[in-house]
C-alpha cells in the first residue's frame, strides 16, 4: 500500500519522496515513539474538569525528546543544565542579595563563590544534599527544580548506559543467526541445482519423467521455493542487510537454478493432473522471482548484483 | 508486464528513508511524515508529526495536504505492504 502510494504521489509531481518500508508495525516494534489522537471526549461542562490535553503532550514529548537523544548529548544536556543553575543560583546572590549560605555566611560574589555555586548545584542536580551549602529564598524553589530536572536525566543517561549494552548483544545475536541462515540458503540452493541436474540428466536417458523422477523434482522444486522465499524476504524486509559479496554468489546461485528450472519445466508432461503440485510449485516460484529485479528492490545495490536480480526477473517469465 | 510496472517505479524516483534517520529528524521541520492509512487507523497511532492522507485520496487531497511538490516527504503504511 505504501509503495503505491508513494507511486501515485510521484506520478503527481512530488520530487523529494521518501519511503519508510517498514512503516508502523516496524516503528511499533522497534519502540518508536506513537501519538495518538483521542476520541472526541465530550463537551466540559460549564467549564469545569478541564483536563489539559496541551501539557500532557507536551511533557510525554518532552521525555520522548530526552529517550530520543544520544548518550553524548544527554550527558551534555545535564552538564549544562548544572552548570546554568549554579551560575543563576551565584548572579541571585549578586544581584538580589539572597542566595546561597554556607555555614552561616552567606556565598559572596567571587570567583570563590561561583564555584561553591557550581559545587552546590552539583550536590542538588544529584540529589546527595550535604546541607554544607544552602540556599535561601526562592532559590530553595529552584533547587528542588534543579533536583526533579537531574534526577530525570540521570535516569535518561543510566537507562541508556544500560540498553546500549543490550542492544550490543541482540545485535550480536541477530547477526551471527543471519549469518546461519545465509549458508543453509546458500548450501541449499547448491542442493537443488544439483538436484535439477540429476533430474533433466534421467529425463535425457529415459526420455520422460517417471513417476518417481516427478516426486523427486517435485521435493526438488518445494525446498527451492522456501529457499527463494527467503532470498526475495531478505531482499524486502530485512533490516540486516548481508554483504555484497555474499549477496552476490546467493543471487549467481538462484540464477543457475532458475536456469535449469526453465528447461526442466518446458520438457515436463503438462496438464495431465499428475503433477499439480509441481505446477504450483512452479508458478509460486515465478510469482516469487518475478518480484526480484534491480529496480523494484526497495534497496539500491550494486550493479553487478541488479543485473543478476534482472536476469531472476527475466527467468520468472519463462517458467511453465 | 510486472516489468513495466517495474520501469515506472523507477521513473518515479524515491529513495528508501530508515527508521533511524526518522527517529533522528522527529523534530525536524525539513521532513514531512504522510501516513497514507485511513483515518481510523491512522488516529489509533501513529509516528508524531504525521499527516494523514489515505491513499484512497491522494488524487484528490495531495495538492492541498502537501502544496509543495520539492518538500521531502517521507512515505509510510501500516508496514511493508
Amino acid at each position: 500500500m505504501g509503495k503505491h502510494a508513494v507511486g501515485l504521489l510521484g506520478k503527481l509531481g512530488y520530487r523529494n519522496l521518501r519511503y519508510y518500508i517498514g512503516g508502523m508495525a516496524d516503528w511499533i516494534e522497534n519502540g518508536g515513539p506513537v501519538e495518538k489522537v483521542e476520541p472526541a471526549a465530550a463537551p466540559p461542562r460549564s467549564g469545569q474538569n478541564i483536563q489539559s490535553p496541551i501539557s500532557h503532550t507536551s511533557w510525554t514529548g518532552f521525555l520522548d525528546l530526552l529517550a530520543g537523544w544520544s548518550l553524548e548529548r544527554l550527558v551534555g544536556f545535564w552538564l549544562g543544565m548544572i552548570l546554568v543553575f549554579g551560575l543563576v543560583y551565584w548572579g541571585a546572590g549578586i544581584s538580589m542579595g539572597w542566595g546561597l549560605q554556607a555555614g552561616n555566611v552567606a556565598v559572596k560574589p567571587d570567583l570563590e563563590g561561583l564555584a561553591t555555586a557550581i559545587y552546590f548545584s552539583f550536590v542538588t542536580a544529584l540529589s546527595i544534599g550535604y546541607g554544607d551549602v544552602i540556599p535561601l529564598g526562592a532559590l530553595r524553589i529552584l533547587a528542588v527544580a534543579e533536583g526533579i530536572g537531574g534526577l530525570l536525566i540521570f535516569g535518561c543517561v543510566i537507562s541508556k548506559l544500560v540498553s546500549r549494552r543490550q542492544e550490543e548483544l541482540t545485535a550480536e545475536i541477530h547477526r551471527t543467526t543471519f549469518e546461519d541462515r545465509l549458508d543453509r540458503v546458500r548450501t541449499n540452493l547448491h542442493l537443488v541445482f544439483s538436484d535439477f541436474g540429476a533430474v533433466q540428466q534421467l529425463q535425457v536417458e529415459q526420455g520422460s519423467l517417471p513417476g518417481q523422477v516427478l516426486r523427486r523434482l517435485e521435493s526438488t522444486v518445494r525446498v527451492f521455493r522456501g529457499e527463494l522465499q527467503t532470498v526475495h524476504d531478505l531482499l524486502y524486509r530485512s533490516q540486516a542487510v548481508p554483504d555484497e559479496e555474499a549477496l552476490e554468489s546467493l543471487l549467481a546461485n538462484l540464477v543457475i537454478c532458475l536456469q535449469s528450472l526453465v528447461e526442466l519445466s518446458g520438457s515436463r508432461p503438462k496438464n495431465n493432473g499428475e503433477s499439480a503440485a509441481l505446477d504450483n510449485g512452479l508458478r509460486a516460484i515465478s510469482n516469487l522471482a518475478r518480484e526480484i529485479c534491480g529496480e523494484c528492490v526497495p534497496r539500491n545495490y550494486a550493479p553487478a548484483l541488479k543485473e543478476s536480480m534482472d536476469q531472476i526477473h527475466e527467468l520468472a517469465g519463462k517458467i511453465g | 508486464m510486472a516489468r513495466t510496472e517495474s520501469k515506472l517505479d523507477s521513473h518515479h524516483a524515491y529513495r528508501v528513508i530508515p527508521r533511524e534517520e526518522i527517529l533522528a529528524r522527529l523534530h525536524d521541520p525539513a521532513l514531512l511524515l504522510v501516513n497514507v492509512m485511513p483515518k481510523e487507523t491512522f488516529e489509533t497511532g501513529h509516528i508524531p508529526r504525521s499527516i494523514n492522507l489515505p491513499v484512497a485520496e491522494i488524487e484528490e487531497r495531495a495538492r492541498q495536504v502537501l502544496p509543495d511538490v520539492t518538500r521531502e516527504i517521507a512515505v509510510y503504511c501500516a508496514g511493508p505492504t
